[in-house]
């Protein structure tokens, strides 16, 4: 009887059967780097805005301040975009007929909002509220990066719930003195490791037990 | 309920001392097997799936549910694509933030004071206003229904012209040439057609356009009118009067079919002033008891410490012999339960002279009335502690028999009707619609085209008073202003701006109309201005409530009526409904849907009887009855109604509404068929089986508890009801470290059980907060109301003289939780202030935590509840509130929204104590009797600290050691030799 299965069968065979085996953990793998990777999260993608609005040139070379179109940071849940108004503030005087600032007047004019493509979403069942972030020392940057060197202003984080644990968990690593809340180029200061748990204690910040219980975020 | 129930074994047992000491249904009292082994099967839905086990189906169906479980991570369009900043930012309106306005809540044309919640200019939830002198904080089931209301699809969209579609700028047309007739004729066949008028801006814009069209005839139509209170005046004293009970200067209350802690007008500050005296009255060691007889049970009856059933004719000759008694004449009542009450009440009122209080409701008849303010006379009670203000609606209309009988003589050529629907509520005798059909112009305004509009030549929308100015008064008088929260949402005008067009030619601006009208014709304008906006920020005119008027008996005590013919003969009684009271509100799904206080009914009315009549005609609960009487007849569902009186039939209005695809089309019947003349009774009807069966939908029997002791009863003078150690047993484990106080903030409640009179407006309170969805009739019918506060009625005694007490049953947010030990995701978890956190994105839907909850609690949405909602109704819900999916469990959470505002904004300022009374929980905010108490237990001086350190506090169910941080004060009766 002649031989079934020919010399090189077994080999076909222990490939077939590895192949198998890596698509299985592949699979997987590949499909975590997908939803993980910058374009599904959309960080650093920066999308076509209604006006081509420049948190460099306004933020990083003119030194406007955060507060003066994000006026209820500190106040409220939501930092607040500016309203068309606060454009027109300083376009009224200056760049007045820049055909980039087209759609800012049109707005003004026929008193229609801009429409903003949002950056920064969070699911629906978590609460998030900037005012208490900044009081307590948290910057700026340290969840929307340093705008003042984007020149069309992208998402710098991709907000998972590691994101947020992290910090959550280890406030001193990122918490700040109340005049580099606003510094949007800071980066942790050499003695950041004394300074941070002397912040931490002063403010009441209950890092790793009280913010990492759900009802702080999740209602 | 089961058909085959036996009565006299239920009695027997009960009056044997066998059966349960507090029950809710009489199927409980039964006890079957089929009942126990429906309570033990904790989800009946589950159970048909169960108990049919097949391997294969079963596979198929795991195998769908993994392969589509990843679907439910897809995010879905979710219109968060873009953000839209304001142009201009308008004064005050911060992103995101809540900002409150003082507003009223239209009850019948009565204004009570209410704040609204708004953010990002949507009205979301209404608040009681606390520095209202009528309300004072507390609302009802209609007022905080009314935001609902605001955003219901059902409304009326649109000017609608013989049924299509039409505008304002038509209509205005269309009148130009009628107004110029109007104006030459002096508005000779002109019509008008209100609703009950407290306001005095309306008030005037209708005695103007009397004076501009002298002929103009004005009638009025109400679902509940209050004719009879005023007649009852007029008979007693001559002339229209509001009775208000002064209950602070009371000592005994004896009710004759009273209704003043029923839903209605006065509800929220009638039920607020009867609180705080009997709360005085037992803090001075005491008790203001109260003594009431009626017909069919009510929340008032249920309040009673001394209740007795009696039909019409025996309250009316109650009445007569409490009168007698009080003269030194002899009763005719003497014997029996009613003898035993006569004397009671006769008694307590006589100990009581000058500061007694006798009451009744709007369902009995004015001559009932006329000898209940004689009583109140003889007894020195009048003036002190009943007193008389001027009738708060406008009267001087006529009815609308008399409307119906002109248009019969072809005297009515153009008919206004402005917020009513005749149709449907008119006396089913006058048959309005087919009368409708004789006038040559209709026209109708109101809220939905209903009815009425069905028959109109033009229909208008009516504004919410949401989105509407105006004003009106309260119960005690007191004028409260209504401004909008919001622009209207279609074209909806108020009535005075249509009512404008008559007067000026064009509709006017409702709130110049109501500048013009409070402005004196020589103030000043920036005295005025300021005042305006001082009343429009306090939401009402200080010190404006309606001067005590000095009366004075005339005549003599009516003659008693023929009494009618004993026997078998059945006398059927009227009532509003108690959740959407006389069917205007009746689209509301969060009304259909909450229990109805007594009998937990949803979704329809009912036939109520007594369990006497039902075991002679052997009715059970679910037989279709059908009542004649004068030759009409309706048909509905039997409820055997412990407390019913032997041989009366309760119906309820509001219900068996016919407008095509409105949400209340087809419910329940309508009792207005049998209502021939519009009264609140009828003698001599019949009731009789149809064979048919269908068991009405109730919760009366879910979230059934399985231990003792539920309710608690402190009589006056006894040892303690509660014990105060019951949660602080001996345990096996380890006290969580949050059940040591001192140490965090310790959230906790406690509900005052002789406080609650089961008004559910915390129910509906919830629901608006917390975006709790309406399941349907059969969705409740399978056990899955969703309510996250349930009211529990318990029954006390026998099966025809109960007592009735009622439960407000939330999370008890127990230190020690049995669902957090199930949850194998642990969705379900503690905080470090004691709250019991349900966290919906862990939540995978085992329901185990449901079922370890021995309060039953917890509740499953089992379909998407929420997504088909219309996409105005979604405006309603509360953005700081997860709108849960499909699959993920529920409960009540505190409001832990409103705790984390609190304490965001005290860790903002620098950890500053969050002061007690900061955080109310919505349904705390809402009761009008103030009976749940929210707050910091860690805080000795806190409310709710001094209230656990009352005798009278325990925990439900404290016996399993769950150590619940909501507990309970045990209900107060009068000593037990008097009971």
């Amino acid at each position: 009887m002649a031989q079934l299965f020919s010399p090189g069968a077994d080999a076909i065979y222990r490939l077939t059967l590895l192949t198998a085996l890596a698509c299985l953990a592949g699979v997987p793998m590949v499909a975590a780097g997908i939803v993980r990777s910058d374009y599904v999260t959309g960080v650093g993608v920066a999308p076509p805005q209604p006006a081509p609005f420049s948190h460099k040139h306004h933020s990083g070379e003119l030194g406007v301040d955060c507060r003066y179109c994000h006026t209820t940071v500190e106040t409220q849940a939501t930092a607040g975009l500016p309203p068309t108004h606060t454009c027109m503030t300083c376009h009224s005087q200056i760049w007045t007929g820049s055909d980039m600032l087209k759609p800012v007047r049109d707005s003004y004019a026929r008193n229609e909002p801009l429409q903003w493509v949002r950056l920064n979403r969070l699911p629906q069942y978590v609460y998030y509220n900037h005012s208490v972030h900044v009081t307590k020392g948290i910057g700026c940057s340290t969840c929307h990066g340093d705008v003042t060197t984007m020149q069309m202003t992208y998402r710098a984080n991709a907000f998972e719930m590691q994101f947020c644990l992290d910090c959550h968990r280890n406030p001193e690593k990122y918490v700040r003195t109340p005049d580099q809340v606003w510094n949007m180029n800071w980066t942790p200061p050499p003695d950041q490791a004394t300074l941070g748990p002397k912040l931490v204690a002063q403010n009441h910040i209950r890092g790793g037990e009280r913010l990492v219980e759900c009802s702080v975020c999740h209602r | 309920m089961r058909a085959d129930l036996d009565l006299a074994a239920l009695r027997a047992r009960l009056a044997g001392g066998d059966g349960p000491a507090f029950w809710r249904s009489l199927d409980a009292v039964a006890d079957t097997p089929e009942f126990r082994a429906y309570i033990a099967e904790e989800f009946p839905a589950a159970a048909r799936l169960a108990a049919a086990p097949e391997r294969r189906g079963f596979l198929k169906l795991m195998a769908a549910s993994f392969a589509l479980a990843g679907l439910s991570a897809c995010d879905g369009f979710d219109g968060r694509r873009h953000e839209l900043p304001y142009v201009n930012q308008p004064e005050r309106i911060l992103p995101g933030a809540s900002l409150s306005y003082a507003s009223c809540a239209v009850f019948d044309g009565f204004a009570n004071g209410v704040l609204v919640t708004t953010r990002n200019g949507r009205p979301l939830k209404i608040e009681g206003n606390p520095d209202h002198p009528w309300t004072r904080g507390g609302t009802d089931v209609l007022g905080q229904a009314s935001i609902l209301g605001l955003y219901d699809p059902f409304r009326s969209q649109a000017v609608q012209h013989l049924g299509r579609p039409s505008s304002w700028a038509a209509f205005r047309g269309a009148m130009a040439g009628f107004l110029a007739a109007w104006r030459e004729s002096g508005g000779r066949g002109l019509a008008l057609l209100t609703g009950p008028i407290t306001s005095p801006a309306l008030a005037a814009e209708i005695a103007r356009i009397r004076a501009a069209y002298p002929g103009l005839r004005w009638f009025s139509s109400a679902g509940v009118p209050r004719d009879t209170l005023y007649e009852g005046a007029r008979q007693a004293y001559g002339r229209p009067l509001e009775t208000l009970p002064r209950f602070e200067r009371a000592r005994a209350i004896v009710s004759l079919d009273g209704d003043f802690l029923d839903l209605g007008p006065g509800q929220v500050g009638l039920s607020r002033r009867w609180i705080e005296a009997r709360r005085a009255a037992h803090a001075a060691g005491g008790l203001l008891p109260m003594h009431a007889a009626a017909p069919t049970p009510s929340l008032t009856s249920a309040k009673a410490d001394h209740a007795v059933a009696a039909g019409n004719a025996e309250i009316a000759q109650l009445a007569r012999d409490l009168l007698s008694l009080q003269e030194g004449g002899s009763a005719t009542l003497a014997d029996g339960p009613l003898g035993a009450w006569l004397k009671g009440a006769a008694g307590a009122l006589a100990a009581a002279r000058g500061a007694g209080i006798v009451t009744a409701g709007l369902a009995q008849p004015a001559e009932v009335h006329a000898l209940v303010h004689r009583l109140n006379g003889a007894l020195g009670n009048t003036g002190a502690s009943v007193v008389h203000v001027g009738a708060v609606p406008l009267l001087g209309a006529e009815p609308v028999p008399a409307l119906a009988e002109a248009i019969g003589r072809g005297e009515v050529q153009a008919l206004f009707m402005l917020g009513v629907n005749p149709v449907y509520d008119a006396p089913a005798r006058l048959d309005f619609g087919k009368s409708l059909a004789r006038v040559p112009l209709k026209i109708h305004a109101g809220l939905y085209a209903d009815e009425t509009a069905a028959y109109a030549d033009w229909h208008l929308p009516l504004a919410h008073p949401l989105e509407a100015w105006g004003d009106g008064r309260a119960l005690d008088g007191t004028v409260g202003l209504i401004q909008p929260m919001i622009a209207p949402l279609y074209e909806g005008r108020a009535a005075h701006e249509i009512l404008a067009l008559l007067d000026r030619g064009e509709p006017g601006d409702g709130r110049a109309l109501l500048r013009d009208h409070w402005r004196g014709p020589d103030q000043d304008d920036t005295a005025f201005e300021a005042r305006f906006s001082e009343a429009l920020r306090l939401g009402f005119l200080p010190d404006s409530a309606l001067p005590v008027e000095n009366v004075a008996l005339t005549g003599s005590a009516p003659a008693p009526a023929q009494p009618s013919a004993p026997g078998d003969a059945i006398e059927v009684v009227f009532r509003p409904d108690p959740t959407i009271w006389d069917g205007s509100v009746a689209d509301l799904g969060w009304l259909q849907e909450l229990p109805k206080p007594l009998t937990k009914v949803v979704w329809e009315n009912v036939v109520a009887l007594s369990p006497v009549l039902a075991g002679r005609l052997a009715i059970t609960t679910g037989d279709i009855l059908r009542v004649e009487a004068a030759g009409a007849a309706v048909e509905g569902p039997a409820w055997v109604l412990p407390g019913q009186a032997e041989t009366t039939v309760t119906l309820t209005l509001g219900y068996g509404r016919a407008v095509p695809d409105h949400l209340s089309n087809g419910l329940g019947y309508d009792a207005t068929r049998l209502r021939a003349d519009g009264g609140w009774s009828l003698a001599g009807a019949t009731l009789r089986k149809t064979g048919a069966r269908r068991a009405p939908a109730t919760t009366q029997d879910l979230g059934t508890m399985q231990g003792h002791d539920f309710v608690r009863v402190q009589n006056v003078g006894a040892p303690p009801a509660g014990e105060t150690d019951s949660f602080r047993l001996a345990s096996f484990y380890r006290a969580p470290e949050a059940a040591d106080p001192g140490h965090e903030r310790a959230w906790g409640m406690v509900i005052d059980l002789d406080a609650c009179i089961g008004c559910n407006a915390c129910v509906t309170a919830c629901q608006a907060e917390n975006n709790i969805p309406v399941v349907g009739r059969e969705e409740v019918e399978r056990g899955r109301w969703m309510g996250w506060i349930r009211v529990d009625r318990y029954y006390a005694g026998g099966l025809d003289a109960p007592d009735t007490h009622f439960q407000p049953v939330p999370c008890m947010h127990c230190e020690q939780a049995p669902c957090e030990v199930g949850c194998p995701v642990e969705a379900t978890v503690h905080d470090s202030e004691g709250l019991n956190l349900q966290v919906y994105n862990r939540c995978v839907g085992t329901r185990t935590c449901q079922s370890y909850c021995p309060y039953k609690v917890r509740r499953f949405n089992y379909l998407d509840y929420t997504g088909a909602m219309a996409p105005v109704e979604q405006q309603q819900r509360n953005p700081e509130v997860t709108v849960r999916a499909r699959g993920v469990m529920e409960k009540c959470t505190y409001c832990v929204q409103r705790i984390a505002a609190a304490r965001i904004d005290s860790a903002k300022d620098a950890h500053a104590p969050i002061p007690d009374g900061t955080v109310e929980t919505s349904c705390q905010n809402a009761c009008p009797t103030r009976a749940i108490i929210f707050g910091d237990l860690s805080d000795p001086g806190s409310r709710v600290s001094a209230a656990r350190q009352d005798p009278r506090n325990y925990a439900l169910l404290g016996e399993l050691n769950t150590r619940p941080r909501t507990t309970y004060l045990a209900s107060l009766a009068p000593a037990a030799k008097d009971g």
